[in-house]
Parts: C-alpha cells; structure tokens; sequence
C-alpha cells in the first residue's frame, strides 16, 4: 500500500514538475519512508524504553518519600514511647521518694513519741522520789521539831516548876497534849 | 505570452490567498479575544477554555489553510 | 546554509532590494548528499534521522539514571515527558488517554525537535517544513482517531456525526454536512496544513531575511549605501528568529493538543 502510495504521489509530482509548486505541498516519497522509519524508532523507544524508565523512577521516587515518611512516623512513635518511660520512670521515683519520707517521718514521730514517754516517766518517777523524800524530810522534821518542842517544854516547865520532873512521864503527857492539838487542829 | 499568463496566474492565487486570509483572521481575533475574556472572568476554568481556544482556533484557521493550498495548487 | 550560498551565488546585490531566489523550491528541496546504491539520501532525510536520533539520546541520557534526587536535566526531561502524559494525554483524553501517550509524546518531542530544527545554528531547516512528517503524522492520527471512533460506539459513530441529535430538526442535515466534510477531510488536512504552512512561512522568512541581511552587508562595495538596508534585514530578521522559537514550541503543541482533542472526540462522542 505504502509503495502504492508512493508511485502515485511520484506521478503527481512529476506533473507538478511542469507548471505549479504543487510538489511543495505534496510528501516527497522518500521523505515519507524517512519519516515513517524515524519515528517509528522515536515512538517503540518511547513506548518500549523512555516510559517504564521513566515510571520506575517516579515509583522509587514516591517509595523514597513514603519509606522517609514511616521512618519518621516509627522515629516519633518510639521517641512517645521513650517519654512515656521516662515519665513512668519519674512517677515511680517520685512516689519511692514519698513513700521514704513518709517512713522517715512515721519512724521520727515514733522515736519522739518514745523519748517523750520516757522522759515523762523518768520525770515522773523523780518527781515521786522527791515528793517521798520531802515527805520522809518533813515527817522527819516534824519528828525531831516535837522532840525539840518536848525537851524545850519540859526544859521551860523544869524552870517554871523549878524541880526535875519526872523526864519520861512528862513527855508521855506532852506527846498526848500534842497529839490532841494534832487532832483538833 | 505563455509567460505572462503564468505571472498571471501566480498574482491571481496571491491575491486569493489573501483575501482568504481575512476572514480567519478576523475569527481567530474573536476567538482569542473572547477566550482572554473568559479566562479573565473564570481563572479556574483556563485550562478548559485554553483547550476549546486551541480547538476553535483549529476550525478557524482551516479556511485560511485551505486557501493556503490553493496558492501552491494553483 | 546551503540557502545563503544558492541565494550569494544568485543575487544582483546592485539592483535588487532583497535577495529572493528564481524559485521558491529551492530552499525547500535540499541536495542530495550522497547515494546508497540507487537511492539518493537528500539532507532532508538525514536531519529526519538526526531529529529521531536527538529525540532518543535526549531521552536516553535523561531517563538512564532515573535517579531519586533528578539532576537539572532529568527534570527538564522528565517534566516535558509528564507534561505530554499528564497534561495533554490524561486531561484531555481521560483516564483512556494512558494508552495512547506513548504515541502522543513520541510526536510532542519528534515535532519539537523538528521544528526546533529551524532556528539551530548549521542546520537552518526544519524537517516539518517539508510535507513528508506532518503528512504522516496527520494520517496516522487520523486513522487512530477514524478507528476507535468505529471500535468504541460501531456504526453509531457516524450517524451520530450525520444526524445530530442536538441540533434542531430544520438545520440537521445542512450541520451533518458539514460535520461530516470536516470531520473526514478538514480535520486531517488542516491538522498537516498548519504545521507545514508555518514552518515553511518561518523558514521562509528567515532564509530572505537574514540572508539577504548578510548578503548585503558582506557585498558592501557593490551595494554601497544600500548595505544599510541589509542591517535593517539583519535586525528584523533577528526579531523573526525569536518569533519563530515560540512558534516551534507552539506549533508542535498545538499538533499534539489536536492529536488529543480529535481522539477524545472518539472515544467520548458526546461531548
């Protein structure tokens, strides 16, 4: 058909020869056959070669973006990990730290508590040792302070009788008399 | 005398070539001129318009290329 | 190149006001450079198969590595890639568009670089400024386009372009015309026509207008004063130049973008 085509145009050519510029107008025939050669190797280069070349590279191109992108998205998620770790980590020292300083505090309240009973019943004991001992003191005084006062009383009642009485039966009276005033006082 | 009809001739297939000219010419002023307008009044539809432009122009112009033709033909 | 010397070796420096050649073909029809056997290699066919071989190295080169990071030219390669795959093929096309951006891209870069041919320092002649290429590219995308349209909606696909449905009952057959008319031979015809005429018109331009520029400037002493007028070539043949650069882009979009929009009209009739 191709050759068809050609032998017609060469005829129409070489009438165009004589008169117009028809030839101008019409395809020279081997032009054709160049053409047709040279863009059938542009077209199965393009078909064949230039659009699979050019599909793997916009395909590793978007594997490129999309494989950066989950790395980043793997990078962000392990770094929350990481933070929720480490505030885990904190919240845990932090509830130790309490926990210590509550004990330290139970333990110093216990050992304050402790001395304080102590002391208080330390204290205590030497306040009751001092009030027997002032009681012992005072009855003990008041002992030797009736003995005084009879001896003075017989010493005084010798004067004023002026002759020894009878020393013992004298102080039986006076210690009766003293006990009375004891009684009524 | 052979040689002045083909003068002729040739002046004669110029001179339709031009006026052939004049009709596309006016029409794809319109055209143009028309398609500015709608792209002035709709940018979002340039695109589209840009492309019924190049298609309009296309039947425009068929005139003025056929008249082109003619000259070598002739 | 060869342009500049067929236009020295023909131009009356003293008594013309630029430098055009007897015929137009000339700078169109590039010499045969050598012979294989019986067939004659023309400049044309070499470029055809430097533009195809450019078109591969670039990739080659761009894509080989297919690195994470891209370097400079990875990008710039791998964006024009997914600029044809994604903006043009997928937007346009749909979700089917995938199937044909091999087809769709192998054009985008072939026509580029073909058109781009025009403007490069030594080769001065862009490949699409010759039928051959816009020719078969058109008649390929037109039997893809002319295929799926049968494959997807069967005979419907043209009643549908006939009779059209939407349209009122007292214009249908005068639309279906028309539809029909350019659908069928417009749409093709055009589709080649468009890219030839404004590489041939660039081409054109350039060749003159620089040509003669430098023509005029060189020959001086023959010229005299009128070298003048060959700065002023000079300089708006160098404001063409820049033109021409986004004309190539362009225009190898466009061819891309038409490709698309034809085959969507296939795939998805309704709309």
């Amino acid at each position: 058909m191709l050759y068809a085509m050609s032998t017609v145009l060469i005829l129409a050519e070489t009438e165009a020869e004589e008169g117009s510029n028809i030839g101008l107008v019409l395809p020279d025939p081997y032009e054709l056959v160049a053409g047709i050669i040279a863009f059938a190797i542009v077209f199965f280069f393009v078909w064949k070669w230039a659009f699979p070349a050019i599909n793997r590279s916009l395909e590793s191109r978007q594997q490129a973006i999309s494989g950066q992108l989950k790395e980043a998205e793997t990078a962000k998620l392990e770094a929350q990990s990481l933070l929720d770790d480490y505030r885990a980590q904190l919240a845990t020292a932090k509830s130790e730290a309490d926990r210590i300083v509550e004990e330290a505090r139970a333990q110093g309240d216990a050992v304050r508590a402790d001395l304080v009973s102590k002391s208080e019943a330390e204290a205590s004991q030497i306040v009751a040792k001092a009030r027997v001992d002032a009681a012992n003191e005072k009855a003990r005084a008041l002992q030797e302070a009736r003995q005084e006062v009879a001896d003075l009383s017989i010493d005084l009642a010798e004067k004023v009788v002026g002759e020894n009485l009878d020393r013992a039966a004298q102080h039986g009276l006076i210690e009766r008399y003293l006990a009375d005033l004891e009684r009524m006082a | 005398m052979e040689g002045s009809i083909e003068v002729l001739k040739g002046g004669l297939a110029l001179m339709g070539y031009g006026l052939a000219a004049i009709g596309p010419g006016i029409g794809i002023g319109i055209v143009v001129g028309n398609a500015i307008t709608a792209m002035a009044r709709q940018p979002e539809m340039a695109g589209t318009v840009r492309t019924t432009m190049f298609l309009g122009i296309a039947f425009t112009e068929a005139l003025a290329l056929i008249g082109f033709v003619l000259f070598f033909i002739a | 190149m060869f342009e500049q010397v067929i236009l020295a070796s023909e131009c009356d420096v003293a008594n013309e006001v630029i430098c055009a050649p007897a015929d137009v073909k000339e700078l169109f029809e590039l010499p045969t450079v050598f012979h294989i056997g019986q067939l004659a290699v023309s400049r044309t066919m070499i470029l055809i198969f430097l533009a195809a071989f450019i078109v591969v190295a670039l990739l080659y080169f761009g894509l080989r590595k297919g690195s994470v990071i891209p370097s400079k030219f990875q990008a710039v390669i791998e964006s024009l890639v997914q600029f044809v795959r994604k903006d043009v093929a997928e937007d346009i096309i749909g979700p089917e568009g995938v199937r044909y951006a091999p087809y769709l891209t192998a054009m985008f870069l072939f026509l580029l670089v073909g058109n781009l041919f025009e403007i490069t320092p030594l080769i001065n002649f862009p490949i699409t400024a010759r039928m051959a290429i816009p020719a078969f590219l058109a008649i390929v995308t037109y039997v893809i386009f002319v295929f799926v349209g049968f494959h997807k909606n069967g005979f419907r696909y043209l009643t549908d372009i006939i009779w059209p449905k939407a349209v009122p009952l007292a214009l249908r057959w005068l639309v279906g015309i028309i539809e029909l008319f350019s659908t069928f031979i417009l749409r093709p015809l055009t589709l080649a026509v468009r890219l030839f005429a404004n590489l041939v018109a660039g081409h054109l331009m350039l060749t003159l207008l620089l040509g003669s520029g430098v023509i005029f400037i060189w020959n001086f002493a023959e010229a005299g004063a009128k070298s003048l007028v060959g700065v002023a070539w000079f300089a708006f043949g160098l404001g063409i130049f820049l033109f021409e650069i986004v004309v190539a882009v362009l225009q190898a979009y466009i061819f891309t973008l038409l490709s698309a929009v034809y085959i969507q009209s296939s795939v998805h009739p309704e709309h």
